[in-house]
């Protein structure tokens, strides 16, 4: 009952127009819903540029930046170092204020030039969203879909010579033959952690309450054989429900915070010319209307520019269909007219067909996206909902060949590279070594 | 991860048998000299490496395979005597006819005709392990069905199962053997397994038959000593070792992490072993050892190429660095420093982390184009080893068998020379050519080595 009045007081004062209480409350929303977020006063402080309020909003900045993978790893840089490791990757995301990398590293001062990093963050896009999605608390056994990416260009890389001087050919073989074992060894290890879990999950069967999954995950079954580990999930969970509540609370009250947000931008002193901005999606009322005049003018010429194209594109059509039809009529319509039309038909069938499954692949996938639960199903059994194995594996199979055709490609490349180097080099001969 | 046994003639399934007693005997061993948790991690950790249980009964995870029955019936009864492991009676496979010591036989003849039976056995074998890390072939080089079959089998493990690491444990055959044409066989089965296999790890009856003479006194050595050696040499490097995690974890996939350290290139497989302390049980109760003095004797034994701690050359000292290339003068001094491309030093017993390992980090032991950070690594475990309070193990990659192999090489091209018994050969389909082939390999194997 309590909070409800509190809550009902809040969009009371709300109404009445930002009232300080629920600005206050708005920050410590926000606050509570990010990992480690820091003290609301902090903002305040921030706002009047305050230097104590710098290395905590650094530190926050680091926490929001930093992929969780590497967090064990980074966890034990200094603060300098994770200040540039901030500025490093906001200017990679398109950051548009110079000001910022001019900051100093040690946390002296600059806290409002960090609050306003901040927000340009929150503004982005669904940053505290993506937060909560990654430190969600996972019950079930996951399937990672589709998260690899094809990450190489096809091209060589540009040749890089070492400083030392010539590298042994041996030690590259040796490097290579390396990296083969421990390929090897991965294969290994995923095939005996997928035996592993088919096992978990046929010994289990049944014993879900959950009829549609039927059998337990591994987190499951450790909690089964742990009862300890129950406390410690459910502090888990407990804690993400209270940071998924105040993200709830803070969405209920942001617009308060941007208002609040555009009276720190006010008290900045004017900057020189921004920086070109990529990526941004800037809010709208950053956008000074003049700005948004000029946008619609050129939108609307692009528009109009587009539409001749079109009609032009149409009459052009036309007159090379009639031309064509023209040229076809005075030919004869026998047999082997109609057997080079068919043929015809079939080579654009099928070229349409590559071409819509090459469409396909690259929107990757009709599959819903994200983390799913694996769980066993009979095949074929009814209800069977989710995301169909056969349709993951198709996909695999089909990155994996384009992948196995980008690696052909470099390595013909290489060879042709050898080739031609060998053949600068008088009186050698190149000969393959065995397995490399 | 389990390792999947393949035993494969008279000496490799005669060793085999001994290789599972010791691990066995090992893994149940109650003087481990650590706590009893360490102990049942460490037996866990055997356990599902190279046995499954039927009906609690430890099952050896192997294949054993001859053309006579005799050994193989009598490796099954040691087995089965009550209160040990087993051999599962379902994964045997002999005939009545051996190979007669003819290479060409036991690969053109037994292989073909019996590979579809040896390769279903070898597959219920893999099916039953959750997961398989690779096989371990014991055979020996010389003879006929081990070599000629196991050769054949090699290349067919390597069809068949090619993301499984394959490394064959080889038995060197006497300098002075007894088959006249052992060296063809040997150059044979060396080629063909070079050339499928992964690792050789190279053991050698010369040097084992010295051990058992002067280190373990035993007066009339019997093949069964011998075998003893062997397998203790083997338990040494493959009994659990901890993993990089740190206390309790052990390595799932010790084949692939040795793979990795010792022969990623694709032309130098040959490993040698050698152990330290090694000595009768008798005397094993008087004596003690420490770790620098251990490690110092292993260094020397490395060096100097000797094959145990005994009658070792202390002059032998690694090159100097940064020295101009050696003249003629001192290349006959400097040939018996034995270089190595890559150690791993295997440490098992009390104060194992107080061991200092600064001996083997010395770049002048490693070749110009490999230091030790890529070529030197160590396992470790407070576990004690068969009944030693302290002891340590050496797998390396070196110059060591540069020496015999040549010989071996230069023996059957004399004899290939005169055209002697290449008929034998002939006779079954292994043509002169192939010999050129297998001489043409070894030899680059040979330069490959000595250029290190």
């Amino acid at each position: 009952m309590g909070r409800r009045r509190r809550r009902m007081d809040k969009e009371a004062s709300a109404r009445a127009g930002a009232g300080a209480r629920t600005l206050l409350d708005a920050i410590a929303a926000l606050s509570r819903s990010l990992p480690a977020g820091p003290n609301p006063e902090i903002f305040r402080r921030a706002k009047f540029d305050r230097p104590e309020a710098a290395p905590a909003l650094w530190q926050l900045l680091f926490r929001l930046l930093a992929p969780l993978q590497v967090d064990r790893a980074t966890a034990s840089l200094g603060p300098g170092a994770q200040a540039r490791w901030v500025k490093a990757v906001l200017c990679y995301l398109g950051y548009p204020r110079p000001a910022l990398a001019q900051l100093p590293e040690d946390g002296s001062h600059g806290s409002r030039e960090l609050l306003l990093t901040f927000s340009w963050l929150l503004a982005q896009g669904p940053l505290l969203e993506w937060l909560l999605a990654q430190t969600c608390v996972q019950l079930g056994d996951q399937v990672p879909t589709v998260e690899c990416e094809v990450l190489t260009s096809p091209g060589l890389a540009a040749i890089q010579m070492d400083a030392e001087g010539p590298v042994d050919l041996r030690r590259l073989q040796w490097l290579m033959g390396k990296l083969r074992f421990q390929w090897q060894r991965l294969i290994c290890s995923q095939q005996e952690q997928c035996a592993l879990l088919s096992k978990i999950h046929t010994y289990t069967h049944g014993c879900h309450s959950d009829r549609n999954l039927g059998h337990l995950s591994v987190t499951e079954t450790e909690m089964l054989r742990d009862p300890e580990g129950i406390h410690q999930q459910l502090r888990a969970l407990e804690q993400e429900n209270a940071r998924l509540e105040a993200a709830l609370e803070w969405r209920r009250y942001e617009p308060v915070f941007w208002q609040w947000m555009d009276t720190v931008l006010g008290a900045c002193p004017p900057e020189g010319p921004a920086a070109p901005m990529f990526r941004s999606r800037i809010p709208e009322h950053e956008c000074g209307k003049l700005e948004l005049a000029t946008l619609q003018e050129e939108l609307q010429t692009l528009q109009e520019e587009l539409q001749a194209l079109r009609e032009l594109l149409c009459e052009e059509v036309l007159s090379r269909r009639q031309a064509w039809e023209a040229q076809v009529g005075g030919l004869g319509r026998g047999p082997e007219w109609s057997a080079a039309r068919q043929t015809l038909q079939q080579n654009v069938d099928q070229e349409l067909l590559a071409l819509q499954q090459s469409w396909k692949q690259d929107r990757s996938p009709s599959l819903p996206q994200g983390p799913h639960r694996l769980v066993k199903i009979k095949a074929g059994s009814a209800g069977a909902k989710g995301l169909p194995v056969a349709e993951v594996i198709r996909l695999l199979r089909s990155q994996e060949a384009s992948l196995e055709a980008v690696l052909c490609k470099l390595q013909g490349q290489c060879q042709q590279e050898l080739a031609r180097l060998v053949g600068t080099v008088p009186g050698l001969i190149w000969i393959l070594p065995p397995r490399c | 991860m389990s390792i999947v046994t393949v035993q494969l003639g008279q000496c490799g399934n005669q060793i085999g048998f001994e290789v599972f007693d010791v691990l066995f005997n090992d893994s149940q061993c109650s003087q481990g000299f650590c706590s009893k948790r360490e102990n049942e991690a460490y037996q866990t950790s055997c356990k599902e490496r190279f046995f499954r249980e039927e009906n609690g009964v430890p099952i050896a995870r192997a294949v054993l395979v001859d053309m006579e029955p005799k050994v193989i019936n009598q490796v099954l009864s040691k087995a089965a005597q009550p209160g040990r492991w087993k051999y599962s009676p379902h994964a045997c496979f002999c005939q009545k006819q051996g190979s007669g010591n003819n290479w060409a036989y036991g690969y053109s003849v037994h292989g073909p005709k019996h590979e579809e039976s040896i390769m279903n056995l070898i597959q219920k074998e893999v099916e039953k392990c959750d997961s398989l890390s690779g096989f371990f072939i014991i055979m020996s080089i010389a003879g006929g069905t081990g070599s000629g079959l196991g050769a054949f089998l090699t290349q067919r493990l390597q069809d068949h199962y090619s993301n499984a690491l394959k490394m064959n444990q080889i038995i060197w055959p006497y300098g002075t053997g007894e088959v006249i044409v052992q060296n063809y066989n040997s150059i044979l089965t060396l080629s063909h397994l070079y050339r499928s296999s992964d690792a050789l790890l190279v053991q050698e009856n010369d040097a084992v038959h010295k051990i058992c003479a002067r280190l373990m006194k035993i007066k009339q050595i019997s093949f069964r000593d011998i075998n003893q050696v062997l397998a203790h040499q083997l338990g040494s490097v493959f009994q659990p070792t901890y993993s990089a995690e740190g206390a309790f974890h052990y390595r799932t996939n010790p084949l692939g992490d040795l793979m990795e350290h010792l022969v990623p290139h694709p032309e130098f497989k040959m490993l040698g072993v050698r152990n330290i302390p090694q000595m009768s049980e008798n005397s094993l109760a008087y004596s003690t050892f420490t770790w620098a003095g251990l490690l110092k004797h292993l260094r020397q034994m490395l060096i100097s190429d000797a094959k145990m701690d005994e009658g070792i050359d202390w002059q032998v000292r690694p090159p100097l660095p940064r020295l101009p290339p050696l003249g003629k003068t001192s290349l006959n001094r400097e040939q018996r420093f034995n270089t190595s491309l890559a150690n791993l030093v295997i440490l098992r017993g009390k104060d194992v982390q107080s061991a200092n390992l600064g001996g083997f980090e010395d770049p002048a032991l490693y070749t110009s184009w490999l230091g030790p950070a890529n070529a030197f690594s160590v396992w470790k475990t407070p576990r004690a080893f068969n009944r030693y309070e302290r002891s340590a193990a050496l797998v390396s990659n070196s110059q060591a068998f540069v020496k015999p192999l040549d010989a071996v090489v230069g023996k059957a091209w004399n004899m290939f020379a005169s055209k002697a018994y290449i008929h034998q050969y002939t006779k079954f389909g292994v043509e002169e050519e192939d010999f050129l082939d297998s001489f043409t390999l070894l030899e680059q194997v040979v330069a490959s080595y000595c250029n290190l």
